[in-house]
């Protein structure tokens, strides 16, 4: 019977593997955790970090702060996620916008998308609000500087998958809206080695 | 006295574990029997009943933890042809992670698989499973509009197909690793395909349409690359290159139709068994079961649309999907007969020389071993015929241009002959603002 019992619990074992317990735990969220190996919320601090400390510093803001004696405008345009993973531009952009208000050398005006509620809110306000809180039409900020940008990845892997090299390459660049002419270009790369492990045979 | 009741003992150890053996080979029956109730399902087209059934096949547990790949795929693909987008890239999305995690661990896992069958392993998917899986996640995308998210599984959809070569050649290279045994030779066959027409003719649409026109013609040099591969393993012509130029210019078009017909190849059992001649004229019994693949034969041969003005067009064969998928499994057989081989013989040296041990001591317990060993190898040894139900065999598309308002297309299955097997009719409102809408629809027969 003792071999009967040993022989189902070696079987068991073959069969169920370990079951996974939840522990959550509250971290700094500027840990970094890698765990998959994909693009995560460490690169897209590491690019706008890199992006943030390069655009505040190169001679376009200042070139136009003498030129036009104040500030420049600018607004987000289309950052284009051309890699191989879904990655959520609008975090780096985000980031950067912050980055600029808070600066109070930057102006940053509403994006395409976002101001078409506020678009509707004026309109509205034009019928249903009062004259004195009643806000102007025709009064927005013309930006000046457009940011775009594009994030792409080149993959290569072992052929047994363990080990896998993810290069991302991210490019921003700041727009004359009326010139065309780029005024700033930021470019930031991350190299990841991903060794893949056995979790359980 | 003594020496029989340890025979005994053997016996009754080596009848408790070719039972349990046994048991254990049933689940794989009743999900082959689970996975032929959801093709039928699925081919019937009530996508609501197909993810009822999916639902109560896994309250039952017969899609286990270890077909968690083939749980997700069905149910993305289920919930795709349902209209839930969401839904369906999330179980892609699963699929995919699951599809990742379960391929480095299957080389290590053999010697599982070595006492019962693969049918006791983690499902991986199989590499034409991983590929399309990113077909339909890119369709959703495009039915939600975001053309980017579309594009990243189009690349994905092309990087995988890259590397299916490599990947297999890689992991019959794995096997030999891990194989301490020595006995056989691990090799995987050619892959003849490196490209998919599907991912490059809506990667030239998506990159022609968001004012990428470098980026389409690279997609629309790389179609015709993959039309020329399929043309060498196809049972059909594919569409001819200078048919699909249209898509270049973006212009001139603002509808993609796509529809899908037939089903998913499907693998069945081969069994052999054989009586070999060991030492001391000792003759043992091998069992062993391979899975082979056949395609469905579907009775579409051409798909026709048809819009409201009553203009008709052909859509065009883009990806035999099932021959592509039969091509890819072709080169992966080599790595699974030489594992079904070494798994049979492993069995069948074991038990022979547990049986010639006891047939020492006892000549009659020693037959009865003989017994319980050709039974436990006909209980145990089985294909594994897991795959995905509800993917469909053959791709058509094209583009066309509809006026403003609301268009109704029939889209028609057409037999050889011409006639009319199925029919369905679908609206789309085109407003100025619309670039590109989608309409999609399935045939399974």
């Amino acid at each position: 019977m003792k071999y009967a019992i040993l022989s189902t619990l070696l079987f068991g074992l073959l069969i169920s593997g370990c079951r996974p317990t939840n522990k959550i735990n509250r971290i700094n969220p500027s840990e970094t955790t890698d765990l998959s190996g994909r693009w995560n919320d460490t690169d897209a601090r590491m690019v706008s970090e890199e992006m943030i400390s390069d655009a505040l510093t190169k001679p376009w803001l200042n070139q136009h702060n003498r030129q036009h004696q104040q500030s420049p405008v600018v607004i987000v345009g289309n950052v284009r996620n051309e890699s191989m993973e879904h990655i959520d531009t609008e975090v780096i952009t985000k980031e950067m916008e912050r980055a600029f208000v808070n600066s109070g050398s930057v102006n940053v005006v509403a994006s395409s998308d976002e101001r078409q509620d506020i678009r509707q809110e004026r309109l509205e306000q034009q019928e249903f609000a009062s004259l004195e809180t009643m806000k102007e039409m025709a009064r927005e900020l013309g930006a000046d500087f457009m940011l775009i940008g594009n994030i792409s990845s080149v993959v290569d892997e072992t052929p047994d998958r363990r080990t896998l090299a993810v290069f991302y390459t991210v490019n921003l660049e700041l727009v004359n809206v009326e010139t065309n002419q780029k005024v700033w270009i930021g470019n930031k790369k991350i190299k990841k080695l991903i060794e893949r492990r056995n979790y359980r045979g | 006295m003594g020496a029989k009741i340890i025979i005994n003992k053997a016996g009754f150890h080596l009848f408790y574990l070719a039972a349990i053996i046994f048991l254990s080979g049933c689940h794989a029956y009743v999900l082959d029997d689970a996975q032929h109730d959801l093709r039928s399902s699925f081919i019937s087209g009530d996508y609501q009943e197909s993810s009822k059934l999916l639902q109560e096949l896994e309250q039952k547990e017969i899609y286990k933890s270890k077909d968690a790949v083939l749980k997700n795929l069905e149910a993305g693909l289920i919930h795709h042809f349902a209209g839930n987008f969401d839904s369906s890239s999330i179980f892609f999305d699963n699929a995919e992670i699951l599809i990742d995690d379960a391929y480095t661990k299957s080389i290590s896992r053999g010697f599982k698989a070595m006492l019962v069958n693969d049918n006791t392993l983690v499902y991986d998917g199989e590499p034409y499973e991983d590929i399309y899986l990113n077909a339909f996640k890119s369709l959703n995308y495009v039915h939600q509009n975001d053309w980017e998210g579309a594009l990243v599984e189009t690349r994905r959809m092309a990087f995988k197909m890259e590397q299916l070569d490599i990947r297999l050649k890689g992991l019959a290279e794995a096997f030999a690793r891990e194989d301490t045994t020595g006995r056989v030779k691990w090799e995987s066959g050619k892959v003849n395909i490196q490209n998919s027409a599907f991912s490059h003719y809506l990667a030239a649409i998506l990159y022609a349409k968001t004012g990428k026109p470098d980026d389409s013609r690279i997609e629309f040099e790389k179609l015709a690359i993959a039309l020329r591969e399929q043309e060498k393993i196809n049972k059909r012509s594919p569409a001819k290159i200078t048919d699909l130029e249209k898509i270049r210019n973006p212009h001139s078009y603002n509808v993609l139709i796509t529809a899908f017909s037939g089903q998913a190849p499907i693998k069945k059992q081969e069994d052999f068994r054989l009586w070999l001649n060991g030492e001391n004229d000792n003759s043992f019994y091998v069992k062993f079961s391979l899975s082979k693949i056949d395609l469905y034969r579907s009775r579409v041969q051409n798909i026709r649309i048809v819009n409201d003005s009553l203009q008709r067009s052909d859509l065009e064969l883009i990806e035999e999907m099932d021959v592509v998928s039969a091509e890819v499994y072709k080169a992966k057989i080599p790595i699974i007969y030489t594992r079904s081989l070494l798994r049979a013989t492993i069995k069948a040296t074991g038990s022979s020389y547990l049986a010639s041990s006891v047939r020492d001591k006892n000549k009659g317990m020693g037959l009865l071993v003989d017994v319980l060993g050709i039974l436990g190898q006909e209980s145990s040894e089985k294909a594994d015929l897991r795959g995905w139900q509800t993917m469909p065999g053959k791709a058509w598309m094209n583009v066309i241009n509809l006026p403003t308002g609301i268009n109704e297309i029939e889209i028609q299955y057409l037999s050889a002959s011409g006639s009319i097997l199925y029919s369905e009719k679908r609206t789309i409102e085109i407003t100025e603002q619309t670039k590109l809408g989608l309409i999609e629809s399935i045939y399974s027969y």
